[in-house]
């Protein structure tokens, strides 16, 4: 193995590591990103950029937090992806606490992830406009603003 | 950047397979009709902007606790017993 080129294509390399090549929408050079969690925090978990550390996302798969939520991806997303059926992919929705302690997740613009590439990428789907930008979760923060 | 005047019902066409028709023109509004192969996503601006800002300002640098969810929100199937 080489000393650990960050651009490798092979995936066992970068297990773990979810590598989005046009990185999120407002922060394209990101590429590299670590999905972290733990029980207590389920079903929230953090992406966290593996370039940059301390600059993280907190994101839900939809299905735990919406019901009905079915992004109709463009089929070019699906091609990059390489997703041969549903199952193939992860979803990750990206929320917001907002000020005022309501939460909201972003469903204009899921992060898609081939679960056996971990390649993955901010898409707008096609029914975009049937979703909002902040839905809101029935969710409560814990902790005051910090 | 190419910026032409066009017509109500005049048409624009881009690398000969997108299509784009002034639809209807108001003093406020112009309705626009895109015709594009389906493999070409076309989108208001606003909804790359909105997102970006929506990336944004979820963002965040440091540790912060995830939310708790209320208990009608829990996956029915969860074994954890959480209140």
């Amino acid at each position: 193995m080489d000393g650990g080129s960050k651009t490798s294509a092979r995936p066992e390399k970068n297990k773990g590591v979810i590598n989005l090549p046009a990185g999120l929408l407002g922060f394209e050079q990101a590429r590299n990103y670590i999905l972290l969690g733990s029980q207590e925090e389920a079903p929230f978990m953090w992406l966290q950029m593996a370039d940059e550390p301390g600059l993280s996302f907190l994101v839900v798969e939809p299905c735990r937090v919406v019901e009905n939520y079915n992004p109709d991806l463009a089929d070019e997303d699906v091609e990059f992806l390489g997703l041969s059926n549903p199952e193939d992919a992860l979803l990750l929705n990206i929320v917001t606490l907002h000020e005022d302690g309501s939460v909201t997740a972003n469903l204009k613009g899921p992060i898609v992830v081939n679960r056996y590439t971990l390649v993955g990428k901010q898409v707008i789907p096609r029914n975009v406009s049937d979703y909002g930008l902040q839905h809101p979760i029935a969710a409560a923060t814990t902790a005051p603003m910090a | 950047m190419l910026v032409l005047a066009r017509k109500r019902n005049q048409n624009i066409v881009i690398d000969g397979r997108i299509r784009v028709r002034v639809v209807r023109l108001d003093r406020q509004v112009v309705k626009i009709a895109v015709e594009a192969p389906r493999s070409i996503p076309v989108f208001r601006l606003e909804i790359y902007e909105d997102i970006q800002k929506n990336n944004h300002s979820a963002a965040t640098r440091g540790a912060r606790k995830a939310p708790r969810l209320t208990r009608k929100q829990f996956n029915p199937t969860d074994t954890q017993g959480r209140q």
